[in-house]
Parts: structure tokens; C-alpha cells; sequence
């Protein structure tokens, strides 16, 4: 062999380890950089993907992440979408949206077919997009239970705690004006009522922006109800340290977005004592399985910024990564139809005490809900009958204390604390 | 109309780049360069309107979220033909242009500006509350009909209704009836005085308006395959309007479309190093640093230029400045 010849194929040989060495998987996180929640998502899945390179990465390749900043705006979130899928070229996409945004890069999911994972948006239109259309739609999952779990479960609180444990008949709604706001306002309007016994007897429309209260709880006062429930997912904050300043006469509950991270303490001012919210799991005050914690104290020791707690999705953004990447491996790549087969089976059972408490699966294309009556398919595998060995709760109620501590409060099996009324309700 | 022959050079260059482009750059950068072809239509539009009459209307994603309603809702509940949809669209959306008119034939400057944004405010009340069945509510429609699908076919899609949009306002403005429109801004007095009936001037300035925000609306709603009502009738979307068309160049037609490609491009190539937020602070910054420079818009730093290079060539004895000159301010 000519040194002319030998030079040649260590040149050759030389590109090809430096081709297979800068080989990756590409992971694009879409979301919001600037919220608790779309930060939540964003480090569960770096460190899900800090775990998987020092594990040797997936399929020999070593992962990169990828930021793609929504501002919380649709056509942001869609220019978003076309940038990882266009620009990066990612292989997979998590999602820490909110419900109009992930609705507005919907057909580009549809379009270039990447598979994606929603970690944050609830909303059971997207399931049923999938049921509609299953070939089209089939790289997207939703690894959080649907907002009609989250309120089915929510109306047995209703039922068990509000009207059976409280006595109380009536309710009037206050709700922030959000895309999400007015759609748990409808889930839970046509459901309190005939499932509950609770009759909604005002509801209270504000806008994100209004920073007194005080006509708006007069009103509420004023309707005669026997509790106000809250509709809050942007500014959360005000209303609740209001109510407590003000020390409105009557009970709060709802869903309070703001109520969900650690800082809802801080945030107020101390003034959340009483404050209670629907909230997925795992959240503040919820008792963690081994591998939970783990993950909570590996974020807690790399983050000292805000969110100091991941929210819900942060967890379902790190166990969502490692099936994803899971899939990949079982499936050889990020093809179209064998990942998504190999997604579907995914099934991650967290244990406490034994006892089933976590769950990473996704619901069967054909399987039906027995309460419901319904496919979920693509939706995670929710529980929503008691005892729930199945698999985890849609949704847990979670209450803040006037001491600042917090406490799941239903249903029973995760319950830490008991529900109660703020020290100037009259009970 | 006093067309040269230099204007239909320019045009006919512009067409020829706009054509090449997806030949020379990547498919990211494509889908770059539509959000900015239908920025640079509403800029237009806004500009037919604001930029030449005076009447500043902060109520512009009123009239684009009439078209993109209209055509999405047509489509989705009704099945209703794109082809049908788009122009009922444009009509409905000039109704609505003569909702926005009705105030300008009492109040103007900043009371102007004021009501157009209640109106804009007030269909972003209406579309969540009235018949959330049929616009989707407060979380709008996903899976509408889209008439392309892939960077290119989108790409050739937008740039082609951009540049037919933009060379039709250019031709309509260099009209006796544009040079009149451009005289309601300097002074609507003088116009009716020298016996023009300023109502029906108005009148048409705000039809016309509306004719290119519902087709660019009702286009771009059929680009994006979905609507929310928090994209559309949002304070950002407007101010990002009207700051393309200030930046760019008010009251000439390629000033917008320089200024919706500068704004959509600095955004989106700021994007990977600053990922965040902090990219918005960078965009604002430059607008008003640009704004404050030169009030009349990246138009006039590009005419400056060409004079300025112009000049120098007359120094060595070029004959042609006249011309040269005329060419920079053609469009």
C-alpha cells in the first residue's frame, strides 16, 4: 500500500468516526421558556436526557435538546413548530403548551408527522381528534389525563366533599377570561349540577389584567352562594391573596394554575392560607414514590431558579422522554409507525408502600373507560374509580393552609390533609 | 399613472427574485418568509388605510379576524368550498370595513384610533362568547382546510398574493384617486375644499383596506390550519402590523413589505441564540433605535443610499441622476 493510498482511507476511516461521533438524536422542546409550567417541562426533559447520554444515549447517538419559545402565543407556537421540524430537523418533540397554543401547531404535527408528546395541555378535543382520525394524528401523545377526567373526578370532590362534608347547595363561578378558563368553566357547569346536587347560581367572567377584586367578591356575595369556585390559570396570584386579605365570608375552591407550584406561598405573600385547586399529579403536598423523589432531588440540586418544585408535567416530561426514547430503541428509530406502535405500549408503574401509585401508559386505540364509556387512545392511563389500583388518579385536590403548608385533601388514598374553610368562614 | 419603464424593471426583477428564492435557500427559511409575506399584506392593508388618509385604525386584526373567521368557519362547520369560502370571506370582511368607516365620518386622530380598538376588542369578546360552537370559543378551531401542504407549495402560495396584492395597491396609488387618498392625510380640508367629496374618498380607502386584510386573513387562516382568538385580535399582533409598516416606510407600498421582512426575520434569526423572551427586547430595542434614525422607514436609508452612491458616480461625470434618483423612489 502507497503512503499516498494509506493517507487516503485513514482519511476516510477518520471522517466516518467523526460522522458516526456527531450523529445525534435531536429532541425539540416547544413550550414556554418564561412560565413555571413550560419550564417544568423543559428540565424534566433535560434531565431525562442528562440520564439517557451518561447511559450511553439511544441507539448508539447521543441526544441533543433543542428550545423552541411559544411566548404562550398560537401563531408563535406554530412558527415554533416549523422551526424544529424545518430548521432542527428534530426526531421528537415535547410539549410543554397550553390548550390554544398546541391546538394552533396541531396540523403541523399533522403535517410532518414528527412524533410528539404533550406533557401540559388537558384538552379532550385533541383525544378526540385522534379517535377521528387515527392515521393522521397517530405521532401525537398526551401523557396527562384529559380535562374530562380531571373533571369527572373532580365532580365525585363535588359530591363526596363539597356537598356531602360542607353541605353546600350553590356555587358561583368565578373565571379568568382564558381559553382555558372557559372550558372548564363548561365542563364543570354541565356537570356540578346534575352529578354534584350543586347548582351554579352566577358566573363571574374577569380579565386577566384586573388587579381589585373587591366588586367582584361583592357580587359573589351577593349571589348568594355557598362557595366560589375559581377559574385561574394566568394570574392566579392576585385573586387568591385578594381573597384572603379581604377575607371574603365564603369558601374557595377551583383550579388555581398558580396554587400548583411551591412559590404560591411566597408569591402571595403568605396570603393563600384556604386557597384549594384541582390539580394533576404529582403536585404540592403529594406523597412521591422512590423514583419520583429521585428525580425531584436530582431538579431540585441542578435548578436553584424558579420553578424550585416541578409542576405536574415536569415529571411527565421526564418519564415521557424516556419512553420516547424507549420506543425509539425498540422501534430503531423514530419511524412513523413502528414508534408509535412501540410508544403505545410504554407502561411505567411507580410504586409507594407496595402499592400502586404513579402510572406512565397510554390508553388502547379500542379500549373503552368503563365510567366514561369512551376511548382515550394516545390520552395517559387514568384511574378515576376508587381504589385506583389501576393506575393514578386524573386529578388529586390539593389545599394550602394558613400555616403555609400545603396537603392533598382528595381523594382518600392520597389524602395528607383534610379539606377545610379558611378561620373566617363561618363553617 | 406616469409608469417608466424603470418601474416595470424593478417589478419584474422583484418577481424574479421572489421566484428564485426557493431554489437558494432552505425550507426553514421558506416558512420564514411566508409569516412575512402575510405580515407585509396586513401591513399593506394597514397602510392603504392609516398610512395614506391619516385615520390611524389600531383595529386592523378586526378586520384580518373577520376574513380568517369567516373562511375557517365556512369551511370547517359548513363544508363549504374553499374557492366559495375565501371571496364570502372578502365580502364579509368589507362590511366590516364600512363598520370601521362609520366613526371616521365624525371623530379622527387619536378618538379614531381609540374606537378601533374597541372594535377589535370587541369581536375578541364576541367570538368566545357568541356561538362557540361555530368559532371554537376561547380556544378557536384546529384542523382547517389548508390549501397547501409543505414549504414550497405555502411559499409560492404567499408570495404570490403578496406580490399581487402589493403591485395592485402600487398601481391603484399612483391613480389620480391615490394621489387624493395621500391628500386626506396631508389635509383634509384642502381636499374637500378643492370639491372632492372626502366621504367617498374615505369611503373607498377603507373598503379597499378591508378587501386585502380579508383576503390576506382568510388566506392566512388557510396557511396555518387554525385560529384562536388570543393570536388574532391581540395588542401584539396589531403593534407588530403597524410597526412594519412605520419601519418599512408608511405610505408607500414596498416600505411595508421591507418592513414585515426585517421584523419577521431579526425575530426568527435571533431565535436560536436567544431563545427566550429576551429576543423581543432585542427586536423592540432596534425598531425604536431604526424608528428614531429615520422616521420615514428603512425605505428612506435605502433611497439615502442609493443617492449617496448615485452622488458619487455624478462627481465622476454620470450623466443619468435624474433617473437614478427617480428609480429609488419608484416603488
Amino acid at each position: 500500500m502507497s503512503i499516498r493510498t494509506s493517507t487516503i482511507l485513514a482519511a476516510m476511516a477518520s471522517a466516518m468516526i467523526a460522522s458516526a461521533a456527531s450523529a445525534e438524536i435531536k429532541v425539540g422542546f416547544i413550550g414556554s421558556l418564561s412560565s413555571d409550567t413550560g419550564l417544568s417541562t423543559l428540565r424534566g426533559a433535560e434531565i431525562a436526557i442528562e440520564e439517557l447520554n451518561a447511559d450511553g444515549g439511544v441507539l448508539g447517538q447521543q441526544i441533543v435538546l433543542v428550545k423552541a419559545d411559544t411566548a404562550e402565543d398560537p401563531t408563535e407556537g406554530v412558527k415554533a413548530y416549523e422551526y424544529l421540524a424545518e430548521s432542527e430537523e428534530v426526531d421528537f418533540i415535547i410539549s410543554g403548551s397550553i390548550d390554544d397554543v398546541s391546538l394552533g401547531w396541531l396540523p403541523r404535527m399533522q403535517e410532518f408527522q414528527i412524533p410528539t408528546l404533550d406533557t401540559w395541555t388537558s384538552y379532550v378535543g385533541i383525544i378526540d381528534m385522534i379517535v377521528e382520525d387515527y392515521e393522521t394524528m397517530k405521532p401525537y401523545f398526551m401523557n396527562i389525563a384529559s380535562d374530562e377526567a380531571l373533571a369527572t373526578l373532580y365532580i365525585d370532590f363535588g359530591k363526596d366533599v363539597l356537598r356531602e362534608k360542607m353541605g353546600w347547595k350553590s356555587v358561583v363561578i368565578l373565571q379568568e377570561d382564558t381559553a382555558f378558563g372557559g372550558a372548564i368553566n363548561g365542563l364543570v357547569t354541565d356537570a356540578l349540577a346534575p352529578n354534584a346536587g350543586i347548582e351554579v347560581v352566577d358566573t363571574i367572567v374577569y380579565d386577566i389584567t384586573t388587579n381589585d377584586f373587591a366588586p367582584l367578591f361583592s357580587r359573589a356575595q351577593d349571589s348568594g352562594a355557598d362557595f366560589i369556585y375559581l377559574i385561574s390559570s394566568v394570574n392566579s396570584q392576585v385573586v387568591s391573596s385578594q381573597y384572603v386579605k379581604l377575607q371574603v365570608p365564603m369558601g374557595m375552591t377551583g383550579v388555581n394554575v398558580a396554587a400548583l407550584g411551591q412559590e404560591f406561598w411566597e408569591d402571595t405573600g403568605g396570603a393563600a392560607g384556604g386557597i384549594s385547586t384541582l390539580s394533576p399529579v404529582p403536585s404540592v403536598g403529594f406523597k412521591l414514590d422512590p423514583v419520583s423523589q429521585a428525580f425531584v432531588d436530582t431538579y431540585q440540586a441542578k435548578y436553584k431558579s424558579r420553578p424550585v418544585m416541578p409542576h405536574f408535567n415536569g415529571f411527565n416530561a421526564y418519564h415521557g422522554v424516556k419512553q420516547a426514547m424507549a420506543a425509539a430503541e425498540e422501534a430503531g428509530g423514530f419511524n412513523n409507525t413502528s414508534w408509535v406502535t412501540a410508544m403505545e405500549k410504554q407502561d411505567i408503574t411507580l410504586k409507594l408502600d407496595g402499592e400502586t401509585w404513579l402510572r406512565y401508559a397510554f390508553w388502547g386505540n379500542d379500549e373503552i373507560e368503563p365510567r366514561t364509556g369512551r376511548t382515550y387512545p394516545h390520552n395517559a392511563r387514568f384511574d378515576i374509580t376508587e381504589p385506583y389500583n389501576e393506575a393514578s388518579p386524573s386529578m388529586v385536590v390539593i389545599q394550602w393552609y394558613e400555616d403555609g403548608t400545603s396537603a392533598v385533601v382528595y381523594p382518600d388514598k392520597y389524602k395528607t390533609g383534610e379539606f377545610t374553610v379558611p378561620s373566617w368562614v363561618k363553617k | 399613472m406616469n409608469l417608466r419603464w424603470y418601474h416595470f424593471a424593478l417589478w419584474a426583477l422583484f418577481i424574479l427574485v421572489m421566484a428564485l428564492i426557493p431554489e437558494l435557500v432552505s425550507k426553514g427559511t421558506l416558512r420564514i418568509i411566508i409569516f412575512a409575506n402575510f405580515l407585509a399584506i396586513f401591513a399593506i392593508s394597514w397602510d392603504v388605510l392609516s398610512g395614506r388618509t391619516g385615520y390611524i385604525s389600531f383595529g386592523h386584526p378586526f378586520l384580518i379576524g373577520i376574513g380568517a373567521y369567516t373562511s375557517a368557519i365556512l369551511t370547517k362547520r359548513f363544508d363549504v368550498p374553499i374557492e366559495y369560502a375565501i371571496p364570502a370571506a372578502v365580502l364579509m370582511t368589507m362590511v366590516g370595513g364600512i363598520i370601521v368607516f362609520l366613526p371616521a365620518l365624525r371623530i379622527k386622530g387619536s378618538y379614531f384610533a381609540l374606537v378601533t380598538l374597541a372594535f377589535m376588542e370587541l369581536i375578541y369578546q364576541l367570538v368566545q362568547v357568541v356561538r362557540p360552537d361555530l368559532t371554537g370559543g376561547t380556544r378557536g378551531m384546529s384542523g382547517i382546510e389548508t390549501l397547501t401542504r409543505g414549504a414550497v407549495n405555502g411559499y409560492y402560495l404567499s408570495a404570490s398574493l403578496m406580490v399581487v396584492v402589493a403591485l395592485s395597491m402600487w398601481l391603484l396609488m399612483r391613480t389620480q384617486l391615490g394621489t387624493a387618498l395621500s391628500a386626506i392625510g396631508m389635509n383634509e380640508e384642502s381636499v374637500r375644499g378643492s370639491g372632492l367629496s372626502t366621504t367617498r374618498l374615505k369611503l373607498f380607502a377603507f373598503l379597499t383596506s378591508a378587501f386585502v386584510a380579508g383576503l390576506g386573513g382568510a388566506f392566512y387562516v388557510h396557511y396555518l390550519g387554525s385560529i384562536a382568538p388570543r393570536a388574532l385580535f391581540d395588542i401584539n399582533f396589531l403593534f407588530t402590523i403597524i410597526v412594519a409598516a412605520l419601519i418599512g416606510g408608511a405610505s408607500t407600498i414596498i416600505g411595508p413589505v421591507i418592513g414585515a421582512f426585517f421584523l419577521t426575520f431579526l425575530l426568527e434569526y435571533l431565535r436560536p441564540y436567544l431563545p427566550g423572551a429576551e429576543r423581543y427586547f432585542i427586536y423592540g430595542m432596534i425598531a425604536l433605535v431604526l424608528y428614531m434614525y429615520e422616521p420615514k422607514g428603512l425605505i428612506q436609508l435605502f433611497s439615502n443610499a442609493w443617492n449617496s452612491l448615485f452622488s458619487r458616480r455624478e462627481s465622476a461625470g454620470n450623466q443619468n441622476s435624474d433617473q437614478a434618483g427617480k428609480q429609488s423612489d419608484a416603488l
